[in-house]
């Protein structure tokens, strides 16, 4: 009797148990389903982080800003401090290595107007960089360039939101903007950018990219703020790579401590937000997938119950079996048979329950569902476990079953 | 083929229950040729359904020879004695034995199935039983759809399924009334008319009366061995 007729039998057996079988699978599908449910949630939460960090500029990015001292007992260092300067960026492209951009960044509040609106407005002034700082992306024209910042050019780049508000339907690029008492031309619109952390969220995670107004940093500190300034209002940084996070970033706070004798900056790093994110990431994860396994285990025990009070009812089943000829490996296989089936439909059913509940979950909270195929393999790979440890234990017993002591019980 | 299909010599059977060893059966030999209709009697506690185990396979001695059709097999693997019980022995039971949630027919399959028949030549052998007992068109049925006397001639279609050399029978009227259990004993009668040999373990001298040959146990030994009839 060949392996394909006894797994045969083990079905034609395992329907005539269907309710027991229900049951059983019953077991694994809630263990599989949570596991999947939860990874897939922690999962989509993670993600969603990630791309706001991609989509705005990265996890290489690094700001520094001033720090207003309003604390009365500021040190008169402190109040001497002449807070961020150009020099501190010169400084700091001299000395630190690990950052492959570093770039002061001037703005002013002044009055812009058009033919079409007037309005006062935070102006950026900015180097080419920025750009790649904060993944702006230019939709028609171009973006403030090195020519534009060495000779303090009057050209301007409009966020999209506003250049409909000063241009309307009319391409904005090569027409004037007048902003404060400076005539500027656009140069160029930047491309409308939108992210929201839930779905039903009004708030435009990326919306200041629509609202800017950048001009080249020398052509705001000439023209408007005044040539003898050296006063910058940030220095935007980015890392070269993430290796150098350790000792650049430390040895930069240490730098401008130095030079200013003073607290009145701050350090504002993306590793650390991520490091600490994925930190916690992992707390929840562990908590979760723990939860998960728990009840992967009880589906386990459920099957291996079962398996067990269905036994004593199979003795005498499995005694009239062997007395007609059955071997013990017979015996064996059949009851496995019942294992793969309850793990394999459970299995199944038990991930697209978990799929579904994640897909549930993540549309009554408005959150992103993540499934990917290692979590898929994970799950199957421990229903797939839990079923084959708890029913090779009855199927060993039931092979080991001597004919006359399964034939005898009541 | 030996004249001889069973031969006993010095059988003995003890169960050790741990503190004290009991002899279940102490030195049997017997000799049943092919063809006989030999019927074991005995009071409860003889030694009779062990001796019955020995007979089908389902358990070994612990001491003596069990030759079956020529071929010593007293001590042979579990896994072995199975493939015995296969091809030579068609049990049936006092309580009938039929898979509660398999049908008819498939119970009838069942030996062929272990046996390594092909699945097509399976059913019609099995439905070809199913006929010489009268339930042909019962096949279909479970168990519990039938009377016991229906039961019980399914389970003597599945015990000879296989077309064993020795048809085993415990009690196979005690969960029957007087007028099926004729029913049944005449099937025993006319298969054993054919050629086949039974055995029937029974305590009930009406059951034992249709057999050629009164085989008594008393306490683990033979007691009595008698021909009753011309076989």
């Amino acid at each position: 009797m060949n392996l394909l007729e006894v797994i045969a039998d083990g079905f034609a057996d395992v329907r005539t148990h269907a309710g027991r079988t229900a049951l059983q699978t019953l077991g694994v599908v809630l263990g599989v389903a949570s596991v999947v449910g939860t990874m897939g949630l922690m999962a989509g939460e993670r993600q969603q982080s990630l791309r706001y960090y991609t989509e705005s500029g990265g996890v290489l990015k690094v700001m520094v800003w001033p720090k207003t001292v309003e604390n009365v007992r500021s040190s008169a260092r402190e109040m001497a401090s002449r807070g961020l300067t150009l020099d501190d960026v010169e400084a700091v492209r001299a000395s630190i290595p690990g950052f492959d951009l570093v770039e002061p960044k001037i703005g002013r509040t002044l009055l812009v107007r058009s033919a079409r609106a007037s309005k006062s407005y935070y102006i950026t002034g900015v180097a080419p960089a920025y750009a790649d700082l904060h993944e702006l992306q230019v939709e028609r024209g171009r973006f403030v360039s090195q020519d534009d910042v060495a000779t303090a050019g009057t050209v301007c780049v409009l966020g999209a939101d506003r250049a409909r508000e000063f241009f309307g339907s009319e391409d904005p690029v090569g027409q004037n903007l007048r902003l404060s008492d400076h005539l500027f031309r656009v140069a160029g619109v930047l491309r409308y950018r939108e992210f929201y952390w839930n779905r039903s969220d009004s708030y435009n995670a990326l919306g200041w990219m629509n609202e800017v107004i950048v001009v080249p940093v020398t052509t705001m500190q000439v023209r408007v703020v005044g040539a003898g300034s050296r006063r910058i209002d940030e220095i935007g940084l980015r890392l070269a790579s993430v290796k150098t996070h350790d000792a650049s970033v430390p040895a930069l706070q240490r730098l401008l401590t130095n030079r200013h004798r003073a607290d009145d900056f701050q350090v504002y790093d993306r590793q650390d937000r991520i490091q600490q994110m994925n930190q916690q990431g992992k707390v929840y994860d562990f908590t979760f997938l723990a939860c998960g396994i728990i009840s992967l285990v009880v589906g386990g025990i459920v099957v291996a119950n079962i398996m067990l009070a269905s036994f004593t009812e199979r003795m005498r089943e499995v005694g009239v079996r062997k007395a007609l000829g059955a071997k013990g490996w017979h015996v064996f296989v059949q009851f496995l048979v019942e294992s793969a089936i309850v793990t394999g439909l459970g299995g199944a059913v038990g991930l697209g329950v978990g799929v579904g509940f994640v897909h549930g979950i993540a549309y009554l909270l408005d959150q992103t569902a993540v499934l990917t195929p290692a979590m898929i393999a994970a799950a199957g790979l421990c229903a797939g476990s839990v079923s084959v440890i708890f029913g090779l234990y009855p199927a060993v017993k039931a092979a080991r079953l001597d004919p006359v002591v399964a034939l005898r019980y009541e | 083929m030996s004249e001889m299909l069973i031969e006993l010599g010095g059988i003995w059977k003890t169960y050790d229950t741990g503190e004290v060893a009991v002899d279940a059966l102490r030195g049997i030999d017997l000799v049943v040729e092919r063809g006989e209709y030999v019927a074991i009697m005995g009071p409860s506690g003889s030694g009779k359904s062990t001796l019955m185990h020995i007979l089908g396979c389902l358990d070994s001695p612990t001491k003596g020879s069990y030759r079956l059709d020529g071929e010593e097999v007293g001590h042979r693997s579990a896994g072995r004695l199975a493939v015995v019980r296969n091809r030579f022995i068609g049990f049936v039971f006092q309580n009938y034995n039929l898979l509660p949630r398999a049908s008819l027919l498939r119970n009838v399959e069942l030996p062929l199935l272990y046996g390594g028949l092909e699945r097509e030549r399976r059913r019609i052998r099995a439905q070809q039983m199913l006929d010489q007992v009268g339930l042909g068109d019962r096949g279909k049925s479970r168990p519990n759809q039938l009377s016991g006397g229906q039961r019980q001639r399914a389970a003597i279609a599945r015990a000879l399924v296989t077309e064993p050399a020795l048809l085993l029978a415990d009690e196979p009227t005690g969960n029957l009334d007087q007028a099926t259990g004729g029913e049944v004993m005449d099937i025993f009668d006319a298969l054993n008319g054919c050629g086949q040999t039974v055995i029937v373990v029974t305590h009930d001298p009406q059951v034992a009366a249709h057999a050629h040959r009164i085989v008594r146990i008393v306490d683990g030994k033979i007691a009595h061995d008698q021909e009753t009839r011309a076989a």
